[in-house]
């Protein structure tokens, strides 16, 4: 008897706590839509109020904020010179990131110890302070104010994020390498017949994470693209409206969410695409147990 | 389908731990070799020399008639197993097994052929198709050995290969690959640390402990007679038993007496023939080692036998064909803990026992085991390195055995009473000693003749078995060795001569023949200085050197030349050296010599004095490393 | 370990080697400066080995050697290995045509920076002033230190051909095989992969970061400001005097102010990087585990909504969030409708309540990066873990606190590490969140900075809008050398970074 009522209470508590684990997850959820979801209504605003709005649904649902974005503003060419960059540096920064780390978990050589360590605190370097030198060699070679000259940057250190790729190498078995040396491979064909069809995950990581960062990098971009809108970024161009508060009082709050939304569309949906390899990746990658 | 050869190979780490030492063997051609050991014990670093995956600091390998220390891998034509299969597991069962294939770029119709003849051996064509996700571990572990048999090497290297298997699944691949090996017929080298997997699979086993060889011998030798209490110990379950003891010798028997215990038994004396005198005196401690099938507990044993000692049981377990006892020889110790006194009895479970109870067991004393306490050595070698006999000398004469013997003057030593030592090899087969044949046995290649003389018993060794009952001895003087309080009054002549010499280079102007026409050309010469003398080495040499030590550090190198007297000759020209003294060993004489600090013996029979020149035969010279003494050539 | 430890309660524990560790710094610190010479000598010896090669090849090699000291390539020519021949040969024709027609003309002038920097004309035609630039102070550091890299380049070219030809020397003397150009080509593909797959990262890291982190070394040093603006003005180097400025010993009034705001700034990044690293750390694994708690269900819908933070991109949310909680945002404007409250709420313009709301705000962005690498080592605890701890009768979070986290902190302290590391230097939060702002003033004088800025944000601003590069060269020394300090000091005491690999 004692021992049924035992059993019942258990599961009471489990429920109890399913309940109040629902609860809390929903005031979660609810708490990081709402941005979100804000920024979507506030887009089809269709009254130019500016930030000082004390509503949230708009008065004039449209989208105009759409057509104004696309015709009265440089957002496309914006939109295309982020896309154009982002591309070629997912490339080019995998690429170097998969070579990087390839090289420092699998091949022994005298000087990798030293470079890792190199790379280690180049890392702590704040980034910023080489921006003026970076600035002067781009401006030597005509690469200011330039697309090119942003890859550039963009790719040219991405071998020092070679850490997490490389804890996922690392965790790839190393008997694997030598059964294939045995079987007759070079390191090449192993990196390409072996490591690389294994790393699915830690690329996709890789390709997204390279993707993903131009769209929100502002530092490097507003100092290299400095005085000619026509070869900025979204970011850059997106923090000039904010900025000016002229536009701003003439609704372009709205404009920005609707440029908020085209741009956040794709990426969202290429990530919850792809969430699974890149949880797997990260986890895989960061982790040593 | 080749013979693999290691000479000195050493593994050495940077950080100077030394993984493998000093590793000779010679496996032929479709041996099935066994590598085992306790984990750490450099026996998989040994295979991984062996395939190329480790570098090897020292020494020669050899697969086939080529010399592979610096060839890659895949250059080796071998082809390994590894402990978790490390299967692709991104390709197909076909794909992996065709991989190695592939890459030596063979027609499409061959990879195929020879992947479907694989699988059909190793039973897994039904999942050629699949991933090896799809697959349980025995059917892995055929697929790693069906990549490693398609290739057709010459070696197969398994590392390891069963121990992630489950027990059952284990025993099956065990027969499975000692038929593969029977199939193939090619030369298999494996690896494990279970000893059940060594003597059931190899036809020859090495057992290993922390990088040195303990042992190379056949499963039954190994079993029958281990060489050291570690390879005892390890081979055979339950372990074997090792009690501490001494040996007492009065007259025709030996008692040997257990430490911590009442016990003590007898046997006779010529079962320890081959044990020094010295173990018997009473005092020596000694291990003594009994299986556990070699104690028992059948009542006609025990009223048979008159090696019985008193037993405490303390527990047992039962497994089912036989019972396992646990006990102690020593009535006031439990039996649980693994003392020197613990003694562990299998029994056919006949006996009604209750932890306590004092029984009687029989102890089969001709499958005694005695190891030294210190050096573990067996003191009962198969084939014993020396006779040690008590001796007297007398007027420069030895009296040993009844025999007389006139000291020749190299030898000539003060009057004494101590032990003599003659190695077995030592003894000939041309003196004035007349001597019964007892037997001859030929063991790994040695045969051993066991004589009598005037009543007493000696081994020799001797290249084939001397029929006939008598047979003529004579001594090698240069070889024996007399103790007296301690002290060797007579010592052996060193087998090798040692001397330091160094690797250089000579440049000289030679008239060389080019497309007819001679001409002067400045050519190198290599080879090595001891002293100021220069003798060339052969090519051969010294790619050996440049090998093992590398092109820019071969002549900075302190390095030692080694060589016997008998390679060794007085001549005009030669190794500047300094003559002491002639040694008249009979027969034979030597001149003792001083190469700078070392002294030499040369053979010679003329008497030299003062500086005199000599010229080593390089035939028969070695080179050693001096510093990490590791022989190179 | 001994016993007494054992007993302690999970307090006196922490505190225990909270102690610990403290009284050990002194020591750590100490032996890593004794350390320091024996390296030195290591270096010094590998020096002399150089050196020592050197001369070995000027002894021992043969003409062809020889010439190869001057003729870099001409032994390997001789020997047959044309393709290594011709690559240090070119080597050494592009370096000497680059020092001659540009290297050289920048590195004399290293020492002085410039002598004229523009000299004022006016054109006798039309009377318009003209302005001839000539020394640019900028262009001259940059390219004579452009040309010091390549002169090590070229030294350590040099002297690897000094080496390769004594070798290849060697080699035929010893009537070894050298290896062909097909051999050194195929070797890149395999015993020399490394350098194939490294020399194009290498080169980016060298030429767009190496290169610049120096050049803005060397810039602490001069006088380069807004009165000191190539290509109108010279700039010159000053030595230390940055460095005094920065920490309150100079002469000028502007001295004092930059120590405080450095004092300040440098607090606030340290504390924000603890919060903000810890606080994501600890409420995303808690969600995390929320989540994948047995029974939760539409598991997937409730990390893809998190997860849709990390994908939309960061600027968009902060610049968003930015306007949201501005004093006239929406946030402040619709509770002021609602009644709730009298006048808007300072989210970012009150020092304090700023900090706060940027940590809540952070904690909004790193949540679910932190929760998504958490469910996947969440999976990998061992399920008998807890078992045993529920039948040793432990509650949730009992075995939270003795099973969970542990084996987070054992598993993660790499990512914790980069992750605090990351966010000292965490440009895009502050900056598109509050710009750094409410000013930061000094008793009335404003500093420039904001009572929100990081040092790196400072950064930003004392270069882009102030054009304090010197200064800003300094504090961004400052800023390496505590980053550095503190992730030394928790990159050793984490042993999952030491144990790389196992040796085997």
């Amino acid at each position: 008897m004692s021992e049924k009522k035992k059993y019942r209470s258990k599961k009471g508590a489990e429920r109890a706590s399913l309940v109040a684990i629902y609860t809390i997850l929903t005031i979660i959820s609810v708490i990081w839509l709402v941005p979100f979801l804000l920024l979507i209504v506030v887009s089809f605003r269709g009254e130019p109020v500016g930030v000082t709005a004390d509503y949230v649904f708009p008065k004039q649902w449209s989208f105009n904020n759409y057509v104004k974005l696309f015709t009265e503003t440089q957002f496309l060419r914006w939109y295309g010179n982020t896309l154009l960059v982002s591309v070629v540096v997912t490339v080019v920064q995998t690429i170097i990131i998969l070579a990087t780390s390839y090289a420092l978990s699998r091949l022994r050589f005298k000087l990798r110890k030293p470079l890792m360590n190199l790379m280690l605190i180049l890392g702590m370097f704040p980034g910023f302070l080489s921006m003026t030198a970076v600035y002067f060699v781009l401006k030597e070679i005509n690469l200011t104010q330039n697309l090119f000259g942003l890859i550039l940057v963009y790719s040219a250190s991405s071998a020092m994020q070679y850490y997490i790729c490389k804890g996922f190498f690392d965790t790839i078995p190393k008997s694997l390498d030598e059964a294939a040396r045995i079987d007759g491979a070079s390191r090449h064909t192993v990196f390409v017949k072996i490591i690389l069809p294994l790393a699915k995950p830690i690329i996709i990581y890789t390709v997204l994470s390279a993707f993903i960062a131009p769209w929100g990098e502002y530092m490097f971009s507003s100092f290299i693209m400095l005085g000619d809108p026509d070869k900025f970024t979204v970011a850059v161009g997106m923090k000039m409206w904010l900025d000016n508060s002229s536009l701003m009082s003439q609704g372009y709050f709205s404009v920005f969410c609707a440029a908020a939304v085209i741009v956040s569309i794709p990426i969202t949906a290429l990530f919850i695409w792809l969430q699974r390899y890149y949880v797997e990746g990260i986890t895989g990658g960061s982790v040593k147990g | 389908m080749a013979d693999v050869s290691l000479k000195h190979v050493y593994k050495v780490y940077p950080n100077g731990t030394k993984a493998v030492n000093d590793f000779n063997m010679e496996i032929k051609d479709k041996e099935f070799i066994v590598f085992v050991g306790p984990s750490g014990c450099g026996k998989s670093t040994t295979l991984r020399m062996i395939a190329g995956l480790e570098d090897i600091s020292a020494g020669e390998l050899k697969i086939g008639d080529l010399i592979v220390n610096d060839m890659e891998p895949k250059d080796r034509d071998i082809a390994m197993v590894f402990q978790n299969y490390a299967l692709y597991p991104h390709m197909t069962v076909y794909e992996n097994i065709a991989f190695g294939l592939r890459l030596r770029k063979l027609p499409k119709e061959e990879i195929h052929n020879k992947v479907v003849e694989a699988a059909d051996i190793l039973g897994i064509t039904e999942y050629l198709d699949k991933k090896p996700k799809e697959m349980s571990g025995g059917q892995r572990q055929r697929v790693a050995l069906g990549r490693a048999i398609v290739r057709e090497p010459k070696v197969m290297l398994l590392d390891e290969p069963l121990s992630n298997l489950d027990a059952k699944l284990r025993t099956q691949m065990r027969a499975e690959i000692s038929k593969l090996h029977a199939k193939l017929q090619t030369t298999f080298i494996y690896v494990t640390h279970d000893q059940v997997e060594a003597m059931t699979m190899g036809t020859r086993i090495v057992v290993m402990k922390s990088g040195f060889v303990q042992q190379i011998d056949t499963p039954k030798n190994l079993y029958n007679y281990p060489a050291n209490k570690f390879v005892a110990g390890f081979i055979g379950t339950p372990q074997m038993n090792f009690f501490e003891g001494t040996l007492l010798k009065t007259g025709d028997s030996v008692t040997v007496k257990f430490d911590n215990s009442e016990a003590e038994i007898t046997v006779p004396y010529s079962m320890l023939y081959k044990a020094r005198p010295a173990y018997l005196d009473g005092k020596k401690k000694v291990y003594i080692g009994l299986r556990a099938e070699d104690v028992s507990l059948a009542e006609e044993d025990i009223k048979s036998s008159k090696s019985v000692i008193k037993i405490k049981v303390s527990h047992k377990e039962e497994l089912g064909s036989e019972t396992l006892i646990y006990g102690d020889i020593n009535m006031d110790s439990d039996g649980y803990g693994e003392g020197p006194t613990r003694i562990i009895i299998k029994d056919s479970g006949e006996h009604e026992l209750n932890a306590g109870d004092i029984i009687d067991a029989a102890l089969k004393v001709e499958r005694i085991h005695l190891f030294d306490k210190e050096t573990e050595e067996s003191v009962l070698p198969r084939v014993p390195e020396y006779n040690y006999i008590d001796c007297e000398i007398k007027d420069g004469k030895l009296k040993f055995f009844g025999a007389e013997l006139e000291l020749p003057n190299a030898v000539k030593c003060a009057d004494l009473k101590g032990e003599l030592l003659i190695p077995t090899d030592a003894i000939s087969f041309d003196g004035d000693l007349k001597a019964e044949i007892v037997s001859c046995e030929n063991i790994g290649g040695v045969n051993l003749l066991a004589l009598e003389l005037n009543g007493n018993r000696l081994y020799a060794v001797s290249p084939e078995c001397i029929e006939g009952k008598t047979v003529n001895i004579g001594i090698d003087f240069k070889k024996i060795t007399v103790i007296s309080d301690g002290q060797a009054k007579i010592s052996p002549m060193p087998e090798l001569n040692e001397f330091a010499c160094k690797f250089v280079k000579q440049k000289t102007k030679d008239t060389v023949e080019v497309n007819g026409k001679t001409k002067k050309k400045k050519v190198v010469h290599f080879g090595f200085t001891v002293g100021d003398t220069f003798f060339e080495a052969s090519d051969e040499t010294s790619q050996k050197i440049f090998a093992a030590l590398g092109i820019r550090d071969a002549f900075t190198t302190a390095l030692k030349m080694e060589c016997g007297a008998y390679h060794l000759s007085v001549a005009d020209h030669g190794i500047a050296a300094e003559a002491k003294e002639l040694l008249d060993y009979g027969t034979e004489k030597f001149l003792k010599c001083m190469i700078g600090d070392s002294a030499v013996y040369v053979k010679c029979d003329e008497e030299y004095n003062g500086s005199v020149c000599l010229l080593p035969d390089f035939e028969e010279v070695g080179i050693v490393e001096t510093e990490r003494d590791i022989k190179i050539v | 370990m001994n016993l007494e430890y054992l007993k302690m309660s999970p307090l006196e524990k922490f505190w225990f080697r909270f102690k610990k560790f403290f009284r050990r710094l002194p020591s750590a610190f100490a032996a890593f400066f004794k350390a320091i010479p024996k390296k030195l000598y290591k270096l010094l010896l590998a020096f002399a080995g150089v050196f020592v090669n050197i001369g070995k090849a000027a002894k021992e090699g043969d003409w062809k050697t020889r010439t190869s000291f001057a003729v870099m390539g001409f032994g390997q020519l001789c020997r047959k290995q044309v393709l290594r021949g011709i690559v240090y040969l070119l080597f050494e024709v592009l370096f000497i045509l680059y020092m001659v027609f540009f290297g050289w003309k920048y590195l004399v002038k290293m020492g002085s920076l410039g002598e004229v920097a523009v000299v004022t004309g006016k054109d006798p035609l039309t009377g318009i002033t003209t302005y001839t630039y000539y020394d640019n102070s900028l262009l001259i550091l940059l390219y004579s230190l452009l040309t010091l890299f390549i002169i090590m380049a070229f030294a350590y070219m040099w002297y690897q051909n000094v080496k390769g030809n004594l070798l290849s020397q060697q080699f035929t003397e010893a009537r070894l095989k050298l290896p062909t150009a097909k051999d050194d080509i195929h070797s890149y593909a395999d015993k020399n992969y490394h350098k194939s797959l490294l020399a194009i990262p290498m080169l980016g890291l060298v030429v767009f970061t190496i290169l610049p982190i120096f050049f803005m070394i060397f810039i602490a040093f001069t006088n380069y400001d807004k009165a000191h603006m190539p290509p109108s003005e010279l700039f010159q180097w000053t030595g230390f005097e940055n460095f005094v400025n920065v920490l309150g010993g100079g002469v000028t009034s502007n001295s004092k102010v930059f120590a405080f705001t450095f004092t300040e700034v440098l607090l606030w990044t340290v504390v924000w990087a603890f919060f903000a690293t810890f606080t994501n750390y600890i409420l995303g694994m808690v969600v995390a585990i929320m989540i994948n708690k047995k029974g939760v269900k539409c598991k997937k819908l409730w990390r893809t909504i998190l997860v849709m933070t990390i994908a939309i991109p960061q600027f968009v949310s902060l610049m968003f969030m930015s306007q949201l909680l501005a004093d006239q945002g929406l946030l402040n404007n619709l509770m002021l409708k609602w009644g709730w409250i009298e006048k808007p709420i300072p989210f970012l313009t009150d020092g304090t309540l700023a900090r706060v709301t940027i940590i809540i705000v952070n904690m909004w962005i790193g949540i679910p990066y932190t929760m998504l690498i958490c469910t996947g080592i969440l999976m990998n605890i061992p399920a008998d873990l807890y078992e045993s701890a529920r039948i040793d009768g432990a509650g949730p979070i009992r075995a939270y606190m003795k099973i969970t986290l542990p084996y987070m902190l054992h598993v993660t302290t790499p990512y914790l590490i980069t992750q605090f590391i990351g966010n000292l230097n965490n440009f895009n939060v502050i900056f598109l969140l509050s710009g750094g702002n409410p000013p930061l003033d000094m008793s009335g004088v404003p500093t420039g900075a904001g009572k929100t800025d990081l040092l790196i944000t400072w950064l930003y601003k004392l270069t882009v809008s102030e054009s304090q590069y010197g200064i800003a060269s300094v504090i961004g020394i400052f800023t390496f050398v505590i980053v550095a300090v503190l992730s030394l000091i928790l990159y050793n005491r984490s042993k999952s970074v030491k144990n790389e690999e196992e040796f085997m």
